[in-house]
C-alpha cells in the first residue's frame, strides 16, 4: 500500500504490526489518579508497554490496559481474565483495527509519547463519531492542563497525567471555552447550523 | 467587513483569558518554558534573537481605520514605536515583554483581532487578494469564503497539533494575486458550465525548503462542500503526514509521496463520511456572510476626470505615483490606492505608529475607513475617489507613504532575517537597502518596470524568494553571509520556480549582480516585455553570463 512509503503502518492483511516502536510508550505507566468525566478518581489501572516478547501470560494481576497487537493476538487469553478491557491505540496504529471488537472494550487508552503529536485526536474523533464506540476514551502520558480541553472536544473523557501536574489545577481546562465553531464529538453543530436556527 | 457576533466575541475574550492563565502559570513556575512554547506560538509570540515578537492575525487582510489606530497604539505602547507587516498579510511586533501580550491580546480583542494561530503547527491565517471585491479582473468575492474558513479552522480541536503549519488561501479573481498554488490548500472559486459557485482545489503546494507548486485534487467542488472537503483534507494529512523529520512533514511531501491520485482517493474516502454532515454548507450561510461584504456606499460616478490629467501634467511626482501605485477599480470614478511601506533606507514592510494612525485616519476620510494589508507587505486603500487622489497623494506623501514604487524592483518583499530572525543565515533588510541604492533614479526604475524581487533570510523562505521575477535568498558559507540569486520564478496564474543563476554571492556584491541581470533584459527586451517575459524567451543564459563575468 502506498502509505507504508511515508509511514510504517499497521499491515491488516498480514498482521505484521511492528512492535514496540518509539511511537508508543517505553515502559508501564501507571498513576494513582485520574481525571474521570471531570472529577479527581483514584486509579490503579497499570498501562503495559508492549515489548517483542509480550504475552497475555505475562500480564500483571488487576487493572490493566494492553497494547492492541497483544489484544489482537491473545484476544481470548485476556478476555479470560475475566476483568475490564482496556485497549491502547498507539498513534501509529489505526481505531479501524479495533472496530470488529468495539463491543468486547469497556476503554481505550491513547498513549501520548509526546502532546505535540496530534493523531490520537483523530482516532479519538473516528472512535466517537464513525465508530459509535461508547466506552471511555481515555488520554495518557504527555498529557496535561492545555491538552485537556481539545482532547475532551474530539471525545476523551478521561486522563491521567504526569506526576508533576496538579489536576485540581488542571480541571480548571474544561471550564475555559464556552463557545466554539466546528462541530466535533462534543457536539454535532458548527457555528454556521447555529445561526442558522437562528435566523 | 465581517462584525463579531456574540460567539465570536466569547471565544477572542476567553482564548486572552486562558492565555494569560497560561502566562501566570508560567510566571508562577507552574508551567515550563517547553510546555508553554508551542501554547505561545498559537498565540502568535515567538522568541526571537533579542526578544520575543507577536504576530498578529489579519484576516485575509483586512483592517478597518479602528483596528489601525489599536495597531498603532500597541506600537507605541508596548513597543519601539513600529510595527512589520508579513508576507501573510499579518502584522508583527518585535520587542513586546512576555508578561504584557495578555494584556496586548485584551486590547486586541476589544477591536475584533486576534493573534490566534498565526504560529505553529496548526491551520494559520487564511490569505486572499488584496484587491477582494473591487479588482476589475474579479469573478467572485473571496471574503465571504474567507471568513467561512476561518471560523471553522479557528480553535479547531482535531487540527490543533498538525505535523506542520498549513496554510490556506482563496482567490476569485483571473489573475491569481493570493498565490494558491503554493499553499497547502489554494482554492480558486470559480463557476461551473451550470453557474454553480465552487472552488478549484489545489493541494500541496509551498515555498520553504522543498518548493512545491500544489497540485489540482478536485477541479470543481460545489461550495457548500468546502468545509467537509477541507475537514478531509485535513483527517488524511494529520493521520498520515510525516511527523519523523520537520522538513519532511509539511503536506507536500505527503502529497508527493503517495501521488496526488491515490492522496485524492485517500481524501475522497474519508469524505463520504462526512460530506453530508453537519460541515456541509446551505445557501443562506453564505448569503448571511456576502452580507458583511457589501459594495460600499459607491456615488455615481464616471471615469475622466480632467483634473487628473491636469495634475499629472502639473507634477511628475503625483504621475509617478498615479502610474505606479494606483490601479483600476470596477466601480467607475474610483481607483484603488497601494500605500508603499517600501520607502528608501526603511526595512520592507516596516510602519510607525503615526504612520499607522495616518493611514487610519485617510481611509476614513477617503476610503470608507478600510485599509487592506498584502502579501507584498504593502497597505492598500480599496475604494478611493479619483476626484480625492490629489489630496491623498499629498496626505500619504506628508508621511514618507507616497514613494511611488508598487511593483519596481525597490517594492521588494524581504523577511526579518538576521537582524531579528533566530533562524537566519544571513541579513536581508541590509541587501534591501544595498539594492535600494542603486537604483536611485526613479526614471530607470519606472523603465525597467515591474520586477518581483524577494528576498529571504535562509531555506525556510518566508520572503517567498522561489518566485521572485528575481530571487535572493542568504546563505551560510563557513559563517559568512552568501547570497543564492535565481531568476524567473512568478506566484501568479503560471507558478514556476526560478532558475538558479549560479554560485551564492558575496555581500556586497549582490546590489551589482541585480543590476547587472536588469542590464541584461534592458538590452534583450522585445516591444512591452518585463523581466519576466525577456527571461522566458531567452532563458538564464545571458544573465548568467554577466553576472559571473568579472569573477571568471
Ligand atoms: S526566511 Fe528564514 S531568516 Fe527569513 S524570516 Fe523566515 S526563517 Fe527567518
Amino acid at each position: 500500500m502506498a502509505l507504508s512509503n511515508t509511514k510504517a503502518k499497521a499491515d491488516r492483511s498480514k498482521k505484521a504490526r511492528p512492535k514496540a516502536t518509539p511511537s508508543r510508550i517505553q515502559s508501564n505507566i501507571e498513576s494513582n489518579q485520574a481525571i474521570v468525566n471531570q472529577a479527581i478518581v483514584a486509579n490503579t489501572i497499570i498501562h503495559v508497554a508492549e515489548t517483542e516478547e509480550l504475552t497475555a501470560a505475562d500480564l500483571p494481576t488487576g487493572e490493566i490496559s494492553v497494547p492492541l497487537n497483544l489484544w489482537l493476538a491473545e484476544k481470548d487469553a485476556i478476555k479470560a481474565r475475566n476483568a475490564k478491557i482496556a485497549v491502547q491505540i498507539g498513534v501509529d496504529e489505526e481505531p479501524e483495527d479495533l472496530v470488529n471488537d468495539l463491543a468486547d472494550v469497556d476503554m481505550i487508552v491513547l498513549p501520548f509519547v509526546s502532546h505535540v503529536d496530534g493523531q490520537s485526536y483523530s482516532h479519538s474523533y473516528k472512535l466517537r463519531t464513525r465508530f459509535g464506540f461508547k466506552g471511555e476514551i481515555r488520554a495518557i502520558g504527555d498529557v496535561k492542563f492545555d491538552q485537556l480541553g481539545f482532547l475532551t472536544r474530539v471525545g476523551c473523557n478521561a486522563f491521567e497525567l504526569p506526576e508533576t501536574e496538579n489536576l485540581e489545577t488542571a480541571l480548571r481546562a474544561f471550564q475555559e471555552f464556552s463557545e466554539v465553531y466546528q462541530p466535533s464529538a462534543d457536539s454535532g453543530v458548527s457555528i454556521f447550523s447555529r445561526r442558522r436556527a437562528v435566523h | 467587513m465581517y462584525q463579531y457576533d456574540s460567539v465570536d466575541k466569547t471565544i477572542v475574550k476567553e482564548r486572552v483569558a486562558q492565555f494569560r492563565d497560561q502566562v501566570n502559570r508560567h510566571l508562577n513556575g507552574e508551567l515550563t518554558a517547553a510546555d508553554l512554547q508551542p501554547l505561545r506560538l498559537r498565540n502568535g509570540l515567538y522568541m526571537q534573537i533579542h526578544a520575543h515578537m507577536l504576530r498578529v492575525s489579519i484576516p485575509y487582510g483586512l483592517i478597518n481605520s479602528t483596528q489601525m489606530r489599536t495597531l498603532a497604539h500597541i506600537a507605541r505602547k508596548y513597543d519601539k514605536g513600529y510595527g512589520h507587516f508579513t508576507t501573510r498579510q499579518n502584522i508583527q511586533y518585535n520587542w513586546p515583554e512576555l508578561a504584557d501580550v495578555p494584556d496586548i491580546l485584551d486590547e486586541l480583542a476589544d477591536v475584533e483581532m486576534h493573534a490566534i494561530q498565526t504560529s505553529g503547527n496548526c491551520i494559520r491565517n487564511i490569505s486572499s487578494d488584496q484587491y477582494a471585491g473591487v479588482a476589475k479582473d474579479e469573478i467572485i468575492d473571496p471574503r465571504p469564503y474567507c471568513e467561512i474558513i476561518r471560523q471553522w479552522s479557528t480553535l479547531h480541536p482535531e487540527f490543533y497539533w498538525l505535523p506542520r503549519k498549513f496554510k490556506i488561501a482563496v482567490t476569485g479573481a483571473t489573475e491569481d494575486r493570493a498565490a494558491v498554488q503554493f499553499h497547502d490548500i489554494g482554492l480558486e472559486v470559480v463557476h461551473n458550465n451550470a453557474n454553480d459557485i465552487g472552488f478549484r482545489v489545489y493541494v500541496g503546494g509551498g515555498l520553504g525548503r522543498t518548493p512545491v507548486i500544489g497540485k489540482v485534487i478536485k477541479e470543481f467542488l460545489p461550495r457548500e462542500d468546502i468545509l467537509s472537503y477541507c475537514d478531509a483534507i485535513l483527517r488524511v494529512y494529520n493521520l498520515h503526514g510525516r511527523r519523523d523529520n520537520k522538513y519532511k512533514a509539511r503536506i507536500k511531501i505527503l502529497v508527493n509521496a503517495m501521488g496526488i491520485d491515490r492522496f485524492r482517493e485517500e481524501v475522497d474516502a474519508e469524505w463520504q463520511f462526512q460530506k453530508d454532515g453537519d460541515l456541509k454548507l446551505h445557501d443562506t450561510d453564505f448569503d448571511t456572510m456576502a452580507a458583511f461584504f457589501p459594495p460600499p456606499a459607491y456615488e455615481d460616478l464616471s471615469d475622466g476626470d480632467e483634473r487628473i490629467a491636469k495634475w499629472r501634467n502639473l507634477d511628475s511626482r503625483f504621475n509617478a505615483w498615479y502610474d505606479n501605485n494606483t490601479v483600476e477599480h470596477k466601480q467607475a470614478g474610483y481607483r484603488i490606492v497601494n500605500i508603499s511601506l517600501k520607502e528608501h533606507a526603511v526595512a520592507p514592510g516596516d510602519i510607525t505608529d503615526d504612520q499607522m494612525d495616518a493611514v487610519a485616519e485617510i481611509a476614513e476620510q477617503y476610503s470608507f475607513g478600510e485599509v487592506r494589508s498584502t502579501h507584498e507587505q504593502n497597505l492598500v486603500l480599496a475604494d478611493v475617489r479619483q476626484s480625492d487622489l490629489l489630496e491623498v497623494w499629498k496626505a500619504l506623501d506628508a508621511q514618507n507613504l507616497a514613494t511611488a514604487n508598487i511593483g519596481s524592483v525597490n517594492d521588494m518583499i524581504c523577511c526579518p532575517g538576521l537582524d531579528f530572525c533566530s533562524l537566519a543565515n544571513a541579513s536581508s533588510i541590509s541587501i534591501a537597502k544595498q539594492i535600494n541604492e542603486k537604483f536611485t533614479d526613479f526614471d530607470e526604475l519606472y523603465d525597467i518596470g515591474e520586477v518581483k524581487l524577494k528576498m529571504s533570510g535562509c531555506m525556510n523562505a518566508c520572503g517567498h524568494h522561489h518566485v521572485g521575477h528575481i530571487g535572493v535568498l542568504g546563505v551560510d558559507k563557513k559563517g559568512e553571509e552568501w547570497y543564492q540569486l535565481t531568476v524567473g520564478g512568478d506566484a501568479s496564474n503560471n507558478a514556476e520556480l526560478g532558475a538558479r543563476l549560479g554560485p551564492a554571492i558575496a555581500k556586497d556584491k549582490v546590489g551589482d549582480a541585480v543590476s547587472d541581470i536588469l542590464h541584461v533584459y534592458r538590452e534583450q527586451r522585445e516591444d512591452e516585455e518585463r523581466l519576466l517575459d525577456t527571461f522566458r524567451r531567452v532563458g538564464v543564459d545571458p544573465f548568467k553570463e554577466r553576472v559571473y563575468a568579472e569573477t571568471n
